[in-house]
């Protein structure tokens, strides 16, 4: 359900790639060092994407280290962190625990994972934290999969609990953001749902799974319907964004928002219209 | 009400990054947290106030014309040969009540579904954040009856939203009204290219517009 909101990076200028990357190891090293080095899994661009958006709005000052890791031993990397960082950690915590960051192609169960025990743990001091989220995240789910289980085919209603369940989440705290948040993480919510069906569509209608797409799959305009509705969902999404007073990272923010989501479903496209099986790509940076 | 420009301080001609950056240095100056010990805090958070409303309202300001579903400036004199169950409808979505709309509207029988009632639904569901449907129903009352500005109207508005991304993402390098946006459609969006296409036409008919080219 992860992976889709990442950048562009052919478009990106080297110092705003270079800043990205940093936010994006700033976020793994708080994840191991609150959580442990099994905790480093639920790292996610999504979550980088949420620490950007929102260090952007509040201003929030960074911390910059430049230091080794185990993943980059040879070379010094930049790390930015800040209390954005932190939150964004948590909510990744959440969400893996409730098989959410599942980036793996086959299920694999959680608590086949070393520390999923820890996960829980942890998972029980975040919600003391942030009851609203957490209460969000679980209630969402709960309808989703009651839709899912009514084969409900409404794409709208389908997508609309997952755009909730985001909405909630870009609401770092309650102010004078908070609908404006709401309204970005709801229809970003609802293109990653649709995007996700979209990359499942085929694997779902062999194996007899629920997809609210199906119905349009008979369609010989299958995939400019899909990209409509897709386009539909980053048209809000944007509007609001752009109704931010952001200023810091524009670049990477509009990147993303314009360019990088629509990454995953080019290749998807351009490999079905060539008839080949699609690959894996590459995620990483 | 203060006029919104001039509390933060810029024209009116000024783009969105400007207000941004204007409303931004503002709200740093007059931030509460900056007054803690401070006798002016008050004046400081009543300021701190305007600005964001001001901010907040020269966004909204800029929005409209755009896709704003506000029902109660969309409707016209309803016809008399509307039923009861639709002037219910009516009355939820003037007043904002999209769940109850939407109730309204699934209470009334396919076989009864006019465009009205497509038309009502395709509002109700853009309350309620369900672009997808909402733009089939409205492109459906405007499928049923072609003539009606009012729905087609409300397609456009729908749509437009769309269009506008698409623009944006295929329109140049300009997000904010600048260089490639909402420009001559003969352009590549790249300055550079531009002039070197200028320069090769101008040479082919004998002129020469960049002598280093």
């Amino acid at each position: 359900m992860f992976g889709y909101i990442v950048i562009n990076k052919p478009e990106l200028k080297m110092k705003d790639f270079y800043k990205y990357r940093a936010y994006y190891c700033g976020l793994c090293r708080m994840l191991k060092a609150r959580y442990g080095i099994s905790a480093q899994f639920t790292l996610s661009y999504d979550m980088t994407f949420l620490i950007i958006l929102l260090t952007s709005l509040y201003e929030s000052e960074s911390k910059h280290e430049r230091k080794r890791c185990i993943v980059h031993p040879l070379k010094k990397h930049d790390f930015l962190q800040n209390e954005i960082t932190a939150y964004a950690a948590d909510m990744s915590i959440v969400l893996s625990y409730h098989h959410l960051l599942d980036n793996w192609r086959d299920e694999k169960s959680l608590s086949g994972l070393a520390g999923a025990k820890a996960l829980k743990r942890a998972c029980r001091k975040i919600e003391k934290k942030y009851p609203r989220q957490c209460k969000e995240i679980k209630e969402n789910l709960r309808l989703l999969e009651e839709c899912e289980k009514n084969n409900n085919n409404d794409i709208d209603t389908a997508a609309r609990f997952f755009g909730q369940l985001m909405g909630g989440l870009f609401v770092y705290r309650e102010d004078v953001w908070s609908e404006s948040l709401r309204r970005l993480g709801f229809y970003l919510g609802k293109f990653i749902y649709i995007m996700d069906a979209y990359d499942d569509i085929e694997k779902d209608i062999k194996k007899g799974n629920y997809n609210p797409l199906k119905k349009y799959y008979k369609s010989s305009r299958f995939t400019q319907d899909t990209e409509r509705m897709l386009t539909m969902m980053m048209a809000e999404c944007s509007r609001e964004f752009e109704k931010l007073p952001c200023l810091v990272d524009i670049d990477i923010l509009r990147n993303i928002l314009y360019e990088g989501v629509w990454t995953r479903f080019e290749k998807l496209r351009n490999s079905r219209i060539n008839g080949e099986k699609s690959k894996e790509i590459s995620l990483h940076g | 009400m203060k006029d919104p420009y001039k509390v933060l301080g810029v024209s009116p001609n000024a783009s969105n990054d400007e207000i941004k950056k204007a409303y931004r240095e503002l709200s740093r100056k007059y931030h509460p947290d900056s007054y803690v010990d401070n006798p002016l805090a008050g004046l400081a958070e009543e300021k701190f106030k305007e600005i964001q409303e001001a901010y907040e309202q020269i966004m909204r300001e800029r929005e409209s014309g755009s896709s704003s579903y506000n029902y109660s400036y969309g409707w016209s004199n309803t016809s008399t040969e509307q039923s009861q169950e639709l002037t219910a409808v009516h009355n939820y979505l003037a007043a904002g009540r999209y769940y109850e709309a939407l109730n309204a509207l699934n209470a009334i029988n396919i076989n009864e579904r006019t465009a009205r009632w497509y038309y009502y639904s395709a509002i109700a569901n853009a309350g309620l954040g369900n672009n997808i449907v909402a733009t089939e129903h409205a492109a459906q009352a405007v499928n049923m009856d072609p003539y009606n500005a009012e729905y087609q109207n409300l397609l456009n508005q729908l749509e437009w939203q769309s269009r506008r991304y698409q623009e944006r993402r295929y329109g140049g390098t300009g997000y904010d009204g600048r260089y490639g946006r909402n420009n001559s459609s003969c352009g590549t969006g790249n300055l550079c290219c531009d002039i070197l296409c200028a320069d090769a036409i101008c040479e082919c008919m004998g002129g020469d517009l960049c002598s280093c080219i």
